[in-house]
């Protein structure tokens, strides 16, 4: 076997474990969407399928699967079927760039790999945000697709929407990139160890503890923006189900429906992680080092540095969650105010404030 | 703007208060669901839900086959054929008894009109059906679903009794009970 050959094997396997990491948090998030959404209403959410309805993500997605596949006459039926495709598989492939634990090398097989992120690129940050854009024409061309009136309004407003809030997505990262001085997830994930005084939310410099860098405007611009993003509620204008059915996928059912959905929640994991990697230090804990370090067992340092990981990105999780069962929708002139008018000046004015403060007092 | 709705609205201050409601209502978590099928609520004293016909103490029905339900009934759900109880020419009974439940609204009309207290609300409302025509019940029907939900029944009326003696002025011919 060629060395070619081996590394292919093994980056498949690792493509393989992560999307399943991936698709399983998918899955999760749609229960545990449905039940946290059901005790803040108080009410109980799924209880039927299995215990404390535990089996509620199996039982639908069978039932989608087994569901008829709908092309609405008058619909352009290649675009049709790739919408949810290019939706899907954009929103899987931004995971390619994203560390989720330490960034040490496994060899297997004479090979040197890093067991914790498919691919270490120095533009990773770059990656997902071409990605994500991608993500959108997968939106708009669902809703231009379709042949209906309402999947085309939707898919227009999730157009507008995703361009002005991808620029405040990516004028707020510019602060932590200016901090960090690379573009590489594992890189500004490194540069945030030792300590939560040392994440980018807080600031600190290597040597310090005041908050000189503090890109906590940044972080609430960043949050804001990515629920606008993934067109989650309040900024859920693309799929306002009150006024437009269900928006871009209004015509869709079955599997390509499912494909839409589980895409909203891989983004908002995606988003999640990037959150967590940027501007809340990644796999590092809140303390300098790791309790598995201390006690002598450095070998498994890596699962303390994933449960951190993990619970940072379960915290934003729940965050879209408990947003969504507290605000209404905006409307979309609010909207585009509030995107264009606030939060664009904000992201200006941090990067602005970033750039005289790292003059002065340079990392 | 003031400086304090300033501060307000930068810390996103009544959203934060909106957040807090309902994590309040996630941590003191208090369902109001009824996990029907496996719980069932209370229903109230005066409940009214399936109509049934009911029985005397001996098995004899009540009905007298007066048709006043069927006067009664705003919906024309009950029809009523009445007939001489075969060898006692003043006695009278119902021979059929129809109830079309598609579209009964349950006001109890019919309950009040009768001078016998043959029909009974009882408290069944589990009725759903796949065909339609399963809800179009006759007196048998009607007298098992009040024999389930009745099991203790009025005593019947002596025709001699005080109450109702004033109407047996044409039955002097006949032995009387004593008292």
């Amino acid at each position: 076997m060629t060395e070619l050959s081996l590394r292919l094997a093994v980056t498949f396997a690792q493509i393989l474990a992560e999307m399943s990491i991936v698709m399983i948090t998918v899955a999760t998030m749609t229960y545990f969407e449905r039940k946290v959404l059901g005790w803040m209403q108080d009410r109980m959410g799924p209880m039927e399928v299995g215990p404390y309805g535990l089996l509620q993500p199996v039982a639908d997605g069978i039932k989608l699967f087994f569901k008829e596949d709908i092309v609405p006459a008058g619909a352009n039926k290649a675009m049709f079927a790739l919408a949810p495709m290019l939706t899907m598989v954009v929103s899987m492939i931004g995971f390619a760039v994203i560390p989720f634990g330490p960034n040490m090398t496994l060899d297997i097989f004479g090979i040197t790999i890093k067991p914790f992120v498919v691919a270490d690129i120095n533009i990773g940050v770059l990656y997902i945000l071409a990605i994500a854009s991608i993500g959108a024409y997968g939106i708009i061309l669902g809703g231009w697709a379709s042949n209906s009136k309402y999947s085309l309004l939707g898919g227009l407003r999730a157009a507008a929407q995703v361009i002005s809030y991808e620029l405040n997505v990516g004028l707020a990262l510019i602060g932590v990139l200016m901090l960090a001085g690379t573009l590489s997830l594992v890189q500004i994930t490194e540069a945030q160890a030792g300590g939560f005084w040392h994440w980018f939310i807080w600031g600190g410099r290597p040597d310090g503890f005041f908050p000189i860098h503090t890109q906590i405007f940044a972080f609430v611009v960043f949050i804001i923006s990515a629920v606008a993003e993934t067109n989650r509620i309040p900024f859920d204008l693309p799929e306002a189900e009150s006024e437009l059915v269900a928006g871009f996928f209004t015509e869709y059912s079955g599997m390509r429906f499912a494909f839409f959905v589980s895409a909203e929640y891989a983004n908002m994991t995606l988003v999640s992680c990037v959150a967590a990697a940027l501007f809340l230090g990644g796999w590092n804990a809140p303390y300098p080092g790791t309790i598995f370090e201390y006690i002598g067992l450095e070998q498994l340092a890596w699962v303390e540095h994933i449960v951190w990981f993990a619970a940072k990105v379960y915290f934003f999780l729940f965050l879209f969650i408990w947003i969504r069962a507290t605000l209404p929708r905006l409307r979309y002139d609010q909207l585009m105010r509030f995107g264009w008018k606030v939060m664009l000046p904000i992201a200006l004015a941090n990067i602005i404030i970033t750039s005289i403060t790292l003059y002065f007092f340079p990392r | 703007m003031t400086f304090t709705a300033w501060i307000k609205t930068i810390t996103f201050y009544e959203i934060l208060i909106g957040m807090k409601a309902t994590m309040s209502h996630m941590v003191h978590y208090r369902p109001v669901t009824e996990q029907y099928p496996h719980e069932k609520r209370t229903l109230p004293d005066n409940y009214r839900g399936m109509l049934a016909l009911l029985r005397y103490d001996d098995g004899t029905e009540k009905c007298v086959g007066c048709d006043l339900c069927e006067a009664a009934c705003p919906s024309r759900v009950i029809r009523v054929v009445s007939a001489e109880v075969p060898g006692e020419p003043t006695k009278r009974y119902s021979k059929e008894y129809y109830m079309d439940m598609t579209r009964c609204l349950f006001c109890g009309l019919c309950v009040d009109a009768c001078p016998v207290d043959a029909l009974g609300m009882t408290r069944e409302f589990e009725w759903s059906v796949y065909d339609k025509r399963q809800l179009h019940l006759n007196k048998e029907q009607l007298l098992a679903i009040g024999d389930r939900s009745f099991p203790v029944r009025e005593k019947q009326l002596e025709l001699q009794h005080p109450n109702v003696a004033f109407f047996n002025v044409a039955f002097k011919h006949l032995p009387q009970k004593p008292g």
